[in-house]
This record gives structure tokens, C-alpha cells and sequence, in this order.
């Protein structure tokens, strides 16, 4: 009997070590097969799909904008546009008809030539009559589209409802503005989500749901060839875990960096980038009705609150002050425009001017984190309060679910409350359109802000070609909203991401994009 | 015994009306709309109106419901909203990975349980005992979501004997037989994978099975216990067998009875009850499928997963049963 337990602990014994043997030489197999140059890139979640026609997620786009190309991109580190996939455009003096030539000699990854009816056919699927439903970025993309046409073989003709010049910027988007091989769209029919097919520095390969998607260079990419040869995106939903992966060596960059892992991060060596985002944490004042219908209480408001401060205790140096609606690398910004500044003796002047020393108001907020503020809407509602209180203010709060808070806001409840926005195409537009009070009905203004030279001064802007002239629009704008005080902008929050020093070449563009062409370890 | 497994396998039916009528309420009663999640900022309120139409979600209710019980008797889950994929075969792709998640997990649990249980058995109240009892109490007691953080940071970013999560180094994937990585890597001879696959398998298999350890190992000591009473026991000693023989071959073997319903009752609850171990190590299962889901009120993927568990619940239950009969020749099933 004992021979046999001794028999049965010697197997285990062996089977232990040979085990353990396997786990270290498995480790260095794995460098030996592994391709030197492999990106490895950890995102938070899959991709909600491949399709640029239906989806609306940043995971998404990270991955397709490596895949796919529009007729016109972004510059590195700013919103400014330039040609990709069209070499040159021209305006028709009416403002209404873009002509584009396309680039020669381009090909798809699967082959196909790139040319006219490849764009043509990209757009006649995301407007009517064959568009669909459930396309969420089609309206706001190709809405201004009336028709497309082939001029030629490498041109193509849009025909606008009216002058809108942000309908360039749209068409460097990532989402519905990219071009797809026609024949991958009818070869893949339905199953186009896992199957994209573009003409990219970079070419699918496959993707693992909830572990990994993979590309590989394209080979017959008519660009700048990318430094690695492959890309893998990693998904790990827990941030703290990611981070830890990247300094057990698991993965080379991360992004959706928590504040509260970047000294383990610097500490282990990583580094750390740190960059603006196309957003906005604002907040709002009702203006439709009393008491901030009254300019001179909205300033009296914005006087309370010392905006450094609050920014520097809730966000911890992870956002940015807010001077103005636009994030600085938008054209037209104006860093010349200031909100009013934080002195408390104005406030409770103007306040005693105007009869109101005792006003008592209600402060509606929502209770979740948002893109644009990552503590959520309670805390920054209740450092409000607290301004507040010090001008004599009473302000109660009110705190809902986002959903609900969305109707409430709608409904015009609440005298003050908190908003944000995440740019869609890097226009000025994008976010002044926030003012427009044509908009008060689809809930986008959502101080329900009306003002016949804001109006026209977007009608303007929208007509304009890209310019000096245009951005003097946008300046003017940004000078009388914040005159006028309809919001008080706070904060621009920080894309964070960390890499290892091993690579370089690495950043965020502003849109939330990575683009790995030029990455390289 | 064929008479009573088909009785069972007939109780499946109430089960899946009684869960899917749940699982559609719940989520069709107490969510948000999916039509403006898909459709996001820029949803005007024509756009979502339009779009619940195409999806059908302005019908009523109990048509809805009759639609979905439909699919599902055709086999159809239906496809999902944000994906727009068939909701079968994304269950099927992440399967595999929780059935192996699960499998280890059982496994691991049941012999270290066991032996933990019996040791503690034979030394009632000595040091032994009592650090047995101590481990288990903690196994029940520590959320699995802060022990898997904890072996991340001990095992893998400090030691570096493991890596953080994921399932098997990029790259080193096996040729798809099972979707087990374990043994497909075993079937194809492709030994890389196989240790990678283990490597990445250890640590969430561990911290998934630390609390189904000590349930076990309670379990174990107190049927032991109960049965080294016993007077067959005494018989057995006065004849003078040695020690281990009576342990091992005649306590053990007749507490084996609640030791395997335990041990079933808890694989039934790793098959589906993965999802933090597969959310902290990233494993690509169906927990972390059906959470991200529900995040997004993916109406037709909750379904199908939640009523999917409940018939792998069931099944394993009945299979526990069967392996009653088999153990014990006393039960007998009619």
C-alpha cells in the first residue's frame, strides 16, 4: 500500500516539475514565434462593430480608423482637415456643389480599385431612400445631402441642400464618412460588422470576441508604409488590470488610464500621456424663465464660483479649466475669451442690484459619470452649492438617473443644471450649434439660450469656407456666449493613456483616435 | 431510470417558460430604451420612434413575448441589437471559455476541498483542524473580485509567475476542436499553447473556486464526522484495518453522497456565475457577455444567455442525480 502512495506522490511530483518546466520554456517559445514588430494595444471593451454605417462607439472607431480612410482627414494633433483618400475639392461659388478628385492607383485590401463608384455607393447606402433606421451617425453626416454623383472615374460631385461648410469636417470623421470596398459590402452581406474591408495602412485579420482583434500591415498601402507589422488590440475590461498588464509586460499601450494607477505606472517606469479631449463639461442656466432669464443674475452666478479651484479639487489634475466651449485645438478658438472671474463681492453686488440677495434656486444634476466628468454630476453640483452658499444663494439639489435627468432637462425643470458634450467632426459648429435656439426643441440647447445674433452669427459661420474669416465667426461667437453667460464652461476632460518606453511614436489624436501607421517599438 | 430522466428532462419546458417570462419582463419593463442607446447623441426623437418600429418594440407586449417563445422553439436567440450578429453564435464562440473556467474551477475545489475536509475530519479540534477551517472561512468570506486583483498584483506584476489576464498568449491560439484551449492544444500536439492556455488558466480558476474550496471542504468534514461514528466504522477498526484503508475506502466513500451534490450545486453556479472572475481576468466567457449586455439593454442577448444558464442548470442538477444511483445502489430512481 505504501508503495503505492509513494508511486502515486512520485507521478504528481513529476507531473508538478514537468508542468512548471512547460509554464517557463512555454514563455520563451512565445518571444521566439512572436513577430518583433507587434503592437499591442489594450482597449476597455470589443468594438460594437466594424461597420462605420452603425456604430457610434469610441472602441470601434479606434480600431477602424487603422482599416478605413475617408476622402479627408484630420492633421496630427488638431481638427484641421486635409486630403486622404481625394486629393483637392472645389466649392461651387453657390456654396452647394463639392467636387472631389480621388486619388489614382488605390486599391482596397481585398483588391478592388478605389474610384468613383466606390464613394458614390458608400453614400447612397447611408442616404435615402436606402438608408436605414439604425444608422446613427448617417443624418448628421450625409443629412445635408441631397444627391452624389460620378463626374468621372476619379471624381465625384455632392449636391447640398444649402451652403454648410462643417460637411467637410464630417467627411474626415470616422464613423459613417469612411469608404468600403463595394464588393466586401456585397460579399459579406450582413456580416459586414466582423468583416471590413478598407483601404488602410492596416488590414483585418480576425477578432477573437472579449479577447483580441488582430491587423496586419497592408503591404499595397499607397501612404506612408506603417513602422509595425501588426497591431493587436487587447481587451481588458478593468482599468487597474490593464494597467497592471502593461507593467507586467503583457501589452504596450493602454488607454482609459484610472488617475489613481499613474504613480504605480510612473513608478514601474511607464509612461504617461496626458492630452485634452473634444469635450465639454458645462454648467447651464435655464434662460427661458425667471429668475436666469435675467443676464445680470447668470453673471451674478458666475461670479460665485472660482472655476481653478473646483476643477483642481474634483478632477485632481486630470481636466482642464474650460475657458470657452471650444477646446483649444478646435479652429476658431479664442483664448482671449474669459468667462466672468471668480470675486464674490461682484457677485453679491450684482445680486443686491438686481432685488435677489436671498434668491433661493434649484439645482437638477445627474447621478452618474460622464465622458466629460468623471466624478459625476452630485459631486460638482454639491461644490456648486457651496459656492453659492457664500453669496447668500440657497440652492437645493436634485439628482437623477441620466435617462430621467434627460427628460428633466428637456422639460425645462431645474434653474441651474450640468451638461457636457462630446464633439462629433472637430468643427467649431459642432459645439456652438449648442446656442442655436433653433435647437432649443430637439434638446440640444439645452439652456434653451435664445439670441437672433448667435443665430445668425451660426448661419454665417456654416456658409463660410475654412478660413481666417470663418474663424473670426467663431470668435465673435464665443465672445457674446460668454458675455452672455448662458453657460458657465468648467472643464475639458484629459484623454489618458500609458505606454511602455519601449515604443514610440505614440499619441492620441484629439478625436479620440489612435492611428498606428507611425507607432513603433 | 430512462423513464425518470425523460419525466426530468419533460420539467425543462415549465422552466424555460417560467424563465423567459422573467427574464423578458425584467428586462423589457425595468430598462432603458435600447433604440436611443444604439442611435446616441444625436437621436432625434422621429429617429427612435422609427427605429423601436423596426425592431419591433412598439407591439405589445405579449406579442413580443409570443415572437421570442417562437424563435426560441425554431432555435433561434435572434440577433444582437448592437451587434446585429446571431445571438447563438456569439454564446457558442464564448462557451468553451467558460465551460474550461468552470471545469478548473470544479476540479481545483473538489480535491483541494477534500483533502482539506478529510484532514480536518480525522484531526477534530488539533492545529491542523482549525488552520483548515480558517483558510475555508476565508475562501466563503473574500470577495472573489478583490482576490483576483490581489493575485494579479502578487502573481503576476510582483512574482511575474503568471500573466495578468486574457487566455492564452496572442498568437499562440489553437486550432478550434472543443474551444478548449486545454485540449485542443493536447489533441493537435501544439504544446506551446497548452502551457500557455495553463498558465493563463491557474489564477482565475483558483480565485473562481476559492469559495466553492471551502464549501466543500466544510461539507466534507462535517459528513466525515458524522460518519467515522458510524458503527461499521468501529467494526472496521476492532477488526484492526489500518487507518488510511477505513478513512479512504469506507468513511469517505459513503459521505461521498452530499459531498457530490455539493460539488454539482456548485458547478451549476460557476457555469453562469463566472462573471466578476471574467470580468477582473478578462476571460472571453459568457458572464462577461451577458453583463456587457445588460450595460447596454441588448434585449435579445440577456435573453438568450440567462435562458441558456437556466437549461445548463437544470441539466447538471439532473446529471448529479444520476451519478447518485451510481454511487449509491441503494437510490433508485422510477
Amino acid at each position: 500500500m505504501k508503495r503505492k502512495y509513494l508511486a502515486i506522490m512520485l507521478t504528481g511530483v513529476f507531473v508538478l516539475s514537468a508542468v512548471l518546466t512547460g509554464c517557463g520554456s512555454s514563455s520563451t517559445t512565445a518571444t521566439k514565434t512572436a513577430t518583433p514588430k507587434t503592437i499591442i494595444f489594450s482597449q476597455g471593451a470589443d468594438p460594437r462593430g466594424l461597420d462605420p454605417a452603425f456604430v457610434d462607439d469610441g472602441e470601434s472607431a479606434k480600431v477602424m480608423c487603422n482599416i478605413y480612410e475617408g476622402l479627408i482627414k484630420y492633421k496630427d494633433g488638431s481638427t484641421e482637415i486635409e486630403p486622404s483618400l481625394a486629393t483637392d475639392w472645389t466649392i461651387s461659388p453657390d456654396g452647394k456643389e463639392y467636387t472631389f478628385n480621388l486619388r489614382k492607383n488605390v486599391k482596397f485590401q481585398d483588391g478592388t480599385p478605389f474610384n468613383a463608384d466606390a464613394v458614390v455607393f458608400n453614400v447612397e447606402r447611408q442616404i435615402p431612400p436606402k438608408a436605414t433606421d439604425d444608422m446613427p451617425y448617417a443624418s448628421f453626416t450625409y443629412g445635408p445631402v441631397v444627391k452624389i454623383e460620378k463626374i468621372s472615374d476619379l471624381s465625384v460631385k455632392f449636391t447640398l441642400k444649402s451652403k454648410y461648410t462643417p460637411f467637410l469636417a464630417n467627411l474626415a470623421m470616422t464613423l459613417a464618412a469612411p469608404v468600403l470596398s463595394p464588393t466586401a459590402v456585397a460579399k459579406y452581406k450582413g456580416k459586414l460588422m466582423e468583416n471590413p474591408v478598407g483601404t488602410g495602412p492596416y488590414t483585418f485579420v480576425s477578432w477573437d470576441k472579449n479577447q483580441s482583434l488582430k491587423l496586419k500591415k497592408n503591404d499595397t498601402y499607397w501612404g506612408v508604409k506603417p513602422k509595425a507589422d501588426n497591431v493587436v488590440f487587447k481587451f481588458t475590461k478593468e482599468n487597474s488590470v490593464r494597467a497592471s498588464d502593461l507593467i507586467a509586460g503583457g501589452t504596450d499601450i493602454i488607454d482609459g488610464v484610472d488617475p489613481n494607477d499613474i504613480a504605480k505606472l510612473e513608478s514601474s517606469n511607464m509612461k504617461v500621456y496626458k492630452a485634452d479631449g473634444m469635450n465639454i463639461n458645462y454648467m447651464a442656466f435655464n434662460c427661458s424663465r425667471a429668475p436666469f432669464n435675467d443676464p445680470k443674475l447668470r453673471e451674478a452666478i458666475s461670479h460665485a464660483i472660482n472655476r481653478d479651484e473646483l476643477v483642481k479639487y474634483l478632477y485632481q489634475g486630470y481636466a482642464s479649466v474650460a475657458n470657452s466651449p471650444l477646446p483649444s485645438f478646435i479652429p476658431g478658438y479664442d483664448k482671449t475669451v474669459q468667462p466672468y472671474n471668480y470675486d464674490v463681492a461682484k457677485a453679491k453686488q450684482l445680486l443686491k442690484d438686481a432685488g435677489k440677495s436671498d434668491l433661493k434656486i434649484k439645482i437638477i444634476t445627474y447621478s452618474n459619470p460622464r465622458p466629460y466628468n468623471s466624478v459625476g454630476g452630485q459631486k460638482l453640483a454639491e461644490a456648486v452649492q457651496n459656492y453659492l452658499a457664500k453669496i447668500g444663494v440657497t440652492a437645493t439639489i436634485d439628482s437623477y438617473n441620466w435617462t430621467d435627468y434627460k427628460t428633466k432637462v428637456a422639460n425645462g425643470e431645474g434653474d441651474l443644471f450640468f451638461y457636457g458634450w462630446t464633439g462629433d467632426n472637430g468643427d467649431a459648429d459642432n459645439f456652438l450649434s449648442l446656442f442655436d435656439s433653433n435647437e432649443i426643441k430637439s434638446t440640444l440647447n439645452s439652456a434653451k439660450y435664445s439670441n437672433p445674433a448667435v443665430d445668425a452669427l451660426l448661419v454665417k459661420g456654416r456658409a463660410l469656407a475654412n478660413g481666417e474669416e470663418r474663424n473670426k465667426v467663431y470668435k465673435e461667437l464665443q465672445e457674446i456666449v460668454s458675455k452672455d453667460a448662458a453657460w458657465l464652461p468648467i472643464s475639458h476632460s484629459q484623454v489618458l493613456a500609458a505606454y511602455s518606453p519601449k515604443v514610440t511614436g505614440f499619441s492620441v489624436h484629439p478625436t479620440g483616435s489612435v492611428f498606428f501607421s507611425g507607432v513603433d517599438k | 431510470m430512462v423513464k425518470y430522466i425523460i419525466k426530468r428532462l419533460l420539467l425543462l419546458v415549465p422552466v424555460i417558460i417560467g424563465v423567459s417570462m422573467l427574464v423578458f419582463l425584467v428586462m423589457h419593463m425595468f430598462t432603458t430604451d435600447p433604440a436611443a442607446t444604439i442611435l446616441g447623441q444625436h437621436a432625434k426623437q422621429d429617429q427612435i420612434l422609427a427605429l423601436r418600429e423596426q425592431l419591433g418594440l412598439n407591439k405589445p407586449i405579449y406579442v413580443q413575448y409570443w415572437d421570442f417563445l417562437r424563435g426560441i422553439l425554431h432555435g433561434n436567440l435572434g440577433d444582437s441589437l448592437m451587434t446585429k450578429t446571431p445571438v447563438w453564435n456569439e454564446i457558442m464562440a464564448r462557451f468553451p471559455a467558460t465551460i474550461e473556467l468552470a471545469l478548473a474551477a470544479i476540479i481545483f475545489a473538489s480535491i483541494f476541498g477534500i483533502i482539506m475536509g478529510v484532514i480536518s475530519a480525522i484531526k477534530q479540534n488539533s492545529i491542523v483542524d482549525y488552520i483548515c477551517m480558517v483558510i475555508s472561512l476565508l475562501g466563503v468570506s473574500m470577495p472573489i473580485f478583490w482576490l483576483g486583483l490581489i493575485f494579479i498584483l502578487v502573481f503576476a506584476v510582483q512574482l511575474q509567475w503568471f500573466p495578468v489576464s486574457g487566455r492564452i498568449d496572442i498568437g499562440l491560439e489553437p486550432i478550434r476542436i472543443t474551444g478548449l484551449y486545454l485540449i485542443d492544444s493536447l489533441a493537435t500536439g501544439n504544446m506551446p499553447a497548452f502551457f500557455s492556455a495553463l498558465k493563463h488558466l491557474i489564477m482565475p480558476a483558483v480565485a473562481l473556486g476559492s469559495a466553492s474550496t471551502a464549501i466543500i471542504a466544510r461539507m466534507t468534514r462535517s459528513t466525515m464526522l458524522e460518519v467515522v461514528r458510524q458503527d461499521y466504522i468501529r467494526t472496521a477498526r476492532a477488526k484492526g484495518l489500518l487507518e488510511r484503508p477505513i478513512i479512504f475506502g469506507h468513511a469517505l466513500k459513503n459521505a461521498l453522497i452530499p459531498i457530490i451534490t455539493v460539488i454539482g450545486l456548485q458547478l451549476g453556479t460557476l457555469l453562469g456565475g463566472a462573471v466578476l472572475t471574467e470580468t477582473v481576468f478578462s476571460w472571453p466567457g459568457v458572464g462577461k457577455y451577458v453583463v456587457d449586455a445588460i450595460l447596454v439593454t441588448d434585449y435579445p442577448v440577456v435573453q438568450g444567455t440567462v435562458m441558456m444558464m437556466a437549461v445548463i442548470f437544470v441539466l447538471v442538477n439532473l446529471l448529479v442525480d444520476i451519478i447518485y444511483a451510481f454511487i449509491d445502489p441503494r437510490i433508485k430512481y422510477s
